[in-house]
């Protein structure tokens, strides 16, 4: 035997070794994550830092949303040592029960997964991650307790910041923040267990703008769990970075006016500055107090009440009840049936009682006349001849294409869709097009004579309040609109340019005109059905409506805008089962627009009269 | 001056520069774990960099001497070395132990371990009884002897308790098999005992220590498996275990060797091939599944702790924590590392993995360089490892063969176990990695086992 070969096996022996070890090295160096994880695990602490959400300002820079600090008490599962339930019970002034009741409401709260590679039911909770046990704590509260923390190893202290309403108005457009979802979590990295989120209103849909950027330290943890030094020297580190404020075009001044207005009250006001599409107000009644919905604690004390409540006070009226608009939808027929030139502005119909009911005047000689008058027969006619241009011989065809014509103007000015804007959670209204029509009698089977309610804005029309405040701006715009919009800047950018954009509807400027002069007649001539919106030293135009309805009482209805050169407010005021728009509507109308134009109330008496009606069995808690 | 040009030309330069890097790299990363701020100077005796200097000073003033000194003398005094190191292994059974092991013979911080210089004695012994030996002839006395010499040593060792020392004392049944001195004899004796056997040599007892290398490499194979089940697609319904698939595999290449029998071999050889392939698969086939089977009948917690060793079951901070925080360590180093004294996981100060300037000194310099450090450094061992063989087959004499065999396999030894237990290959047990750990008894024994060898090679020409 050749003993010289025996150094080839021994040769070998090293040599694999050595390759084995190397391909092991690179796995576990460069292809395997696992190691860098658990690594940071053990060493490198991530402490994320949450910075405050942006501060809202209303549109003269007043602070309407801020933040307020708290504390909430963290726990690590592998942190802790044998906790003495007992004694860690008595220093949070709860039972022993409640704090295992608790660990298991965290635990289950984190939910299961179903994991794949081990055909098991696995809960999300780990034992390795922070978790709020305590959350929104007062500094008092955290003083006593942080005292003693040392006795109890994997628990500590982490400030937070909750939002703070200076107002207490405004609830339904700011919204409110919950704890984010499992899947929130999920999906974005930014949240983990007991992050808040925007649940609602501005707060969720500029929930990114709003949230800012996270900071993040790494810091070198030692094995006993002591932070060493900041990681790299900081090399890594964000600063946590708040975002820049947001500037509403909500005065809130205004708002806290209408929502003092529509107390005792069902439904809403909706103001909007014409020229620039800024939302002024935007009062949905009954309301709540912003300040009730700001933390866990309070969220889970108030919420369900809220939800209870047979007035529905977390139903965002102005953007979600759909209303039919009645008597102030005769201004954008007048206008399509001008543009269609179907009618001129001194068309006159007779008051012809036997086609629809109406009130004793005068016979209306012309557009300007019939909407001081509310003519319903005059509309009857007016829409008629849109509908039934004459076009085909056959009566139900001529008035499927009347009816496409139609639908197009109403789409321009904004209806039966919702508006591509900042206001979250919008319902699109109704303008039954012709297929709808198809749907509900059948493919030629309705001609005007079916449809006619739409002429006088009952039927299947269905507009939400801040619709009918845009048709308002649109009249003041004479023939335009920016979409009605909440945020006027983001930090100091100014506008965004989706609100910079005017939106054309299909009606020329002069079409406008005598349709304005008759909203000045409706409120300043005798005669005209909104007289109490009339103010001394401005010209106001606007239109009453007396919705019928199967729930009872008639809605008041109105809108305006303010002064009749230049406007600078638009309004929709919308009362449910209160009668006719002229009684209750008008003056409230009539008060925003002084209170907002001119900083004062003239007649206290009316706003007395208004403030003190109960118009629903809602209280104001 | 023409004695010190003489030195300097016969030095094999390749070895002794791998050997300086090792040290300057393992300076370098005990520096940098040990780093004391208020301490900053890296002679600073009171820190462990300043204490590792001076003993790196001590082992090249050793070293010098050694150069000095004729090579002849190891032979010579090669046994009276040995019976000290013995009597000193003896005597530190009586010292008070230190963490647990009376290892330390020596007063206050400069003590030294003679269990570290028992292996540069029973090198010595032992290539001086085997250069003695006539290969030939040898018999169970010269295998026992030769046996025995390990045998003291590595028994006194164990007593300590260093049951990583002990494991490096297997290192020399290498050196044996290179030399000859197998276990043949013994099983010979054992078989010709049979009536009608007249073996004179068998396959097993020559190559008796590669084969048992392979088959615990085998059953760590396994067992890696034992856990993991697969389905084939046309049993869907039955689950396989580990071990059946590598019988499959084996299986598939045999029948693949069988087709192509044509191809390889030549006719003559073909029905000896096919012998061998058969009896081959037949016999590590019924190895893995006899394995398979023994484990499987193991108590429990026997299973719970073979799982633990192998990485099949995890316990990052109870039994397994020391492995854990080291894996961790060095596979957070990612491709280039985090940099120098950038240690997060296995810096003294945060202190998560234990005797990172020891036993675990790999950590933090596979942290600190990356993947490009690692491979930088088992390339650097290797290189040594395979230039000692080298030297080691071009000497004249048997004494120096066998003696630079022993050193490669004692640093091969402490290469593999160490590195294997920072990447969760071998079991934590703790003795130092050669030229780099922090320690004194470590380094100087090393660089003594070191300097001997290229003084030996520096004469190689002298000897006859």
């Amino acid at each position: 035997m050749n003993l010289e070969n025996r150094k080839y096996i021994i040769v070998f022996f090293i040599l694999a070794v050595g390759v084995i070890y190397l391909i092991k090295l690179f796995y576990m160096q460069i292809i395997d994550d696992t190691w860098v994880l658990r690594a940071q695990e053990i060493a490198e602490k991530r402490k994320e830092i949450l910075p405050p959400r942006a501060v809202v300002f209303d549109r003269n820079g007043r602070k309407i949303v801020s933040n307020k600090t708290y504390y909430n008490l963290m726990f690590i599962e592998s942190n802790i040592k044998k906790l003495d339930t007992v004694a860690f019970a008595k220093l949070l002034q709860i039972t022993p029960l409640q704090v295992r009741e608790r660990f298991n409401e965290i635990k289950l709260g984190e939910g299961v997964y179903f994991n794949k590679s081990s055909g098991k039911k696995t809960s999300n909770y780990q034992k390795k991650r922070a978790y709020p046990f305590l959350k929104e704590l007062t500094l008092d509260e955290i003083t006593n307790i942080a005292l003693h923390l040392d006795n109890f190893p994997g628990f500590y202290e982490e400030v937070t910041s909750m939002r703070s309403y200076p107002y207490s108005n405004g609830a339904n457009i700011l919204g409110y923040l919950n704890e984010a979802t499992r899947k929130e979590i999920d999906e974005d990295r930014f949240y983990k267990a007991g992050s808040n989120i925007g649940r609602s209103g501005i707060e969720r849909f500029y929930e990114k703008e709003l949230r800012g950027r996270k900071g993040i330290r790494y810091i070198v943890t030692s094995a006993m769990n002591n932070a060493i030094e900041s990681y790299a020297n900081g090399k890594y580190d964000t600063i946590a970075k708040q975002a820049p404020g947001l500037t509403l075009g909500m005065d809130i001044t205004l708002q806290a006016y209408g929502e003092l207005l529509m107390q005792n009250k069902k439904g809403c006001i909706v103001a909007i500055e014409p020229q620039s599409g800024d939302i002024l107000t935007m009062v949905s009644a009954p309301y709540f107090n912003p300040n009730l919905l700001v933390g866990r604690r309070n969220i889970s004390l108030n919420y369900p009440k809220l939800v209870k409540d047979l007035d529905k006070p977390l139903f965002p009226r102005p953007l979600q009840a759909e209303y039919p608009p009645g008597s102030i939808f005769k201004l954008v027929q007048s206008l399509i049936a001008l543009q269609e030139g179907v009618i001129t502005e001194s068309s006159g119909f007779s008051c012809n009682k036997s086609v629809v009911g109406c009130h004793n005047h005068p016979n209306a000689s012309g557009v300007s006349q019939a909407v001081q008058y509310s003519c319903n027969p005059y509309f009857y006619a007016v829409v008629r001849k849109i509908i039934q241009q004459n076009k085909k011989r056959n009566n139900y065809q001529d008035a499927e294409i009347g009816l496409t014509i139609w639908h197009r103007y109403m789409t321009s000015f904004g209806l039966g869709k919702k508006l591509d804007t900042d206001v979250f959670g919008q319902r699109p209204g109704l303008i039954p097009d012709s297929k709808y029509y198809d749907r509900l009698y059948g493919h030629n089977q309705w001609g005007f004579s079916t449809i006619r309610s739409i002429s006088i804005g009952q039927g299947e029309i269905k507009l939400t309040p801040l619709q009918m405040a845009n048709i308002a701006a649109i009249i003041a715009n004479k023939g335009w609109y920016i979409e009605p919009h909440f945020v006027k800047s983001i930090g100091d950018k100014g506008p965004l340019p989706a609100y910079l954009k005017k939106h054309k509807t299909l009606v020329d400027a002069k079409n406008f005109i005598p349709v304005i002069e008759g909203m000045r007649r409706v409120v300043n001539e005798p005669g005209g059905t909104g007289s109490a919106a009339r103010l001394k030293e401005i010209i106001v135009c606007g239109k009453t409506g007396t919705v019928q309805n199967s729930q009872g009482k008639d809605h008041s209805v109105f809108i305006a805008f303010a002064p009749m050169e230049n406007p600078k407010i638009a309004v929709a005021v919308f009362i449910e089962n209160a009668g006719a728009g002229g009684t209750w509507a008008a003056p409230i109308a009539n008060l925003i627009i002084e209170k907002y134009l001119l900083s004062k109330i003239s007649d206290l008496n009316k706003e007395k009269m208004v403030v003190d009606a109960i118009l629903s069995n809602y209280t104001k808690k | 001056m023409r004695k010190n040009a003489a030195i300097i030309s016969k030095l094999d330069w390749p070895l002794f520069v791998t050997f300086c890097l090792l040290i300057v790299f393992g300076m370098a990363t005990v520096y940098s774990v040990a780093f004391n701020e208020e301490q900053p100077n890296i002679f600073d005796l009171s820190e462990k960099y300043g204490k590792q200097i001076l003993w790196i000073g001590i082992s090249f003033f050793i070293g010098f001497l050694i150069f000095l000194i004729d090579a002849n003398i190891y032979q010579r005094v090669a046994l009276p070395v040995y019976l000290i190191v013995l009597a000193s292994l003896v005597i530190v059974l009586f010292m008070p132990p230190i963490n647990g092991a009376r290892a330390w013979l020596g007063v206050g911080s400069l003590g030294v371990q003679p269990a570290e210089f028992a292996k540069i004695a029973t090198a010595l012994l032992l290539s001086k009884y085997i250069s003695e030996l006539i290969v030939k002839s040898q018999t169970i006395k010269t295998v026992l002897s030769a046996c025995l010499i390990l045998l003291l040593p590595a028994i006194l060792v164990a007593l300590q308790p260093d049951a990583g020392t002990l494991i490096v004392f297997s290192s020399f049944l290498f050196v044996m098999y290179r030399e000859g001195l197998t276990f043949d004899p013994i099983v010979l004796s054992v078989l010709n005992f049979i009536p009608g056997m007249k073996f004179k040599s068998t396959w097993l007892g020559s190559h008796f220590i590669p084969v048992l290398f392979i088959f615990l490499f085998l059953c760590i194979i396994t067992l890696l498996l034992s856990n993991v089940h697969f389905h084939l697609w046309f049993f869907t319904n039955k689950l396989f275990s580990g071990s059946t698939g590598i019988v499959l595999i084996l299986g598939l290449v045999s029948v693949i060797i069988l087709l192509f029998i044509r191809r390889i071999s030549i006719k003559r050889d073909r029905s000896k091939v096919v012998l061998v392939v058969v009896l081959g698969f037949i016999i590590i086939a019924s190895i893995t599944l006899f394995i398979e089977s023994g484990f499987s009948s193991l108590a429990k917690h026997q299973k719970d702790r073979i799982e633990l060793f192998l990485g099949l079951k995890e316990d990052p901070d109870g039994r397994d924590y020391n492995r854990n925080r080291a894996m961790a360590a060095v596979g957070s180093g990612g491709a280039f590392g985090k940099g120098y004294k950038e240690a997060s996981v296995s810096s003294v100060e945060s202190n998560h993995v234990p005797e990172s300037e020891t036993d675990f000194i790999f950590c933090p310099f596979a942290e600190e360089w990356g993947f490009a450090g690692s491979l930088f450094l088992v390339f650097l061992y290797l290189f040594m490892l395979m230039r000692i063989i080298f030297i080691a087959e071009r000497q004249r004499s048997s004494f120096n063969r066998v003696y630079s065999y022993c050193v490669a396999m004692i640093l091969f030894y402490h290469f593999a176990i160490n590195i294997g237990m920072n990447i969760g290959f071998a079991p934590v047990i703790g003795i130092p990695l050669p030229f780099f750990s922090y320690g004194g008894s470590s380094i100087l024994s090393f660089c003594i086992m070191m300097f001997i060898l290229l003084k030996l090679d520096s004469q190689r020409i002298d000897v006859l």
